[in-house]
């Protein structure tokens, strides 16, 4: 061990190396690396499928608004067909030509 | 096809690994290639976990905090600046788990003492000797403040400089240099004290 402790000594101390690397080594290094592997590849399984998820409902919302927009154009565009007048609309509706001048006289003298 | 990852590098030379490899390494695994993301956990995973211990103590919470930390790199890989060592890049996130990990845990694990050396066990062989020593040199390490933990295992075990830890740990380097003389200071008396009781 050095005995050289000033604070700016910048070599690092190989006795305290190799005691402290003994004391946090952990073992079981290829085990450890293939467990961070194996989690990585679930991560980017769930990205994915979260990019995918993404991706449907973003399709589900343009497919509706497209739907929407198509109905209402076709909508639009048809020409409508002509109301059928109601009996009361016949009778109360008022004529679109002026009535004979007769039946004008004949109603005035009638009241 | 993916490379097979590289072999364990030994330890303390993974501060050395060079920059420009490991750019390219990143951009690869940015890309999507799982090799070189594992090739990268390969030669991290060891001084990972060591960081992770030193911080927490306890080996199984270690591991998942290492894990959590080389997962959080992965999914920030994007963000690495390539212009700076990636060590250190990795290493602050892996410390930053083990924090998170030591603030969120409840009731402290302590591991327990190997049966030969409680008092008045008999006289340990020198494998439980060493095994004797480690475990008091983690309980020393335990006693120091989290910051001059990660400094002093960065610099003697992992080999990296005091401007590295300063980045690692986001402090000044002459921060670094100080936490590393208390640290050696208390860990060198330790060491005197079990040699002179052999």
């Amino acid at each position: 061990m050095t005995q050289d402790s000033l604070p700016f000594d910048a070599r690092p101390d190989p006795m305290i190396g190799a005691a402290l690397r003994r004391a946090l080594d952990a073992g079981e290094h290829d085990r450890f690396v293939a467990r961070v592997l194996a989690r990585a590849e679930q991560l980017r399984a769930v990205s994915w499928d979260a990019v995918l998820a993404r991706w449907a409902r973003l399709g589900v919302a343009a497919a509706v608004l497209v739907a929407l927009t198509a109905g209402y154009v076709v909508g639009r565009g048809r020409p409508t067909a002509p109301e059928r007048a109601t009996v009361p609309d016949a009778v109360l509706a008022p004529s679109t030509s002026a009535p004979p001048v007769e039946v004008v006289f004949a109603s005035l003298i009638g009241n | 096809m993916a490379d097979p990852p590289d072999p364990p590098q030994p330890p303390g030379e993974v501060a050395r690994i060079g920059q420009q490899d490991e750019t390219a390494l990143v951009a690869r695994a940015v890309n999507g290639d799982r090799g070189a993301f594992g090739t990268l956990v390969e030669r991290y995973a060891a001084t990972a976990r060591r960081v992770a211990r030193a911080v927490l103590g306890d080996p199984d919470d270690a591991d998942d905090a290492a894990q959590d930390g080389m997962l959080s790199a992965l999914l920030k890989l994007d963000q690495y600046d390539p212009r700076r060592p990636f060590g250190p890049w990795l290493l602050r996130i892996v410390a930053n788990a083990a924090t998170d990990r030591r603030r969120r845990r409840a009731v402290r694990r302590v591991e327990p003492l190997d049966p030969g050396f409680v008092a008045g066990g008999t006289r340990p062989d020198r494998t439980a000797e060493r095994r004797a020593l480690a475990q008091r040199l983690r309980e020393a390490l335990a006693e120091l403040p989290e910051r001059r933990r990660i400094a002093v295992v960065l610099f003697d075990v992992e080999g990296y400089s005091h401007a590295e830890i300063a980045q690692v740990l986001g402090i000044p380097e002459g921060t670094v240099r100080s936490e590393v003389f208390h640290a050696r200071r208390r860990l060198r008396a330790l060491l005197g004290d079990w040699k002179e009781d052999g």
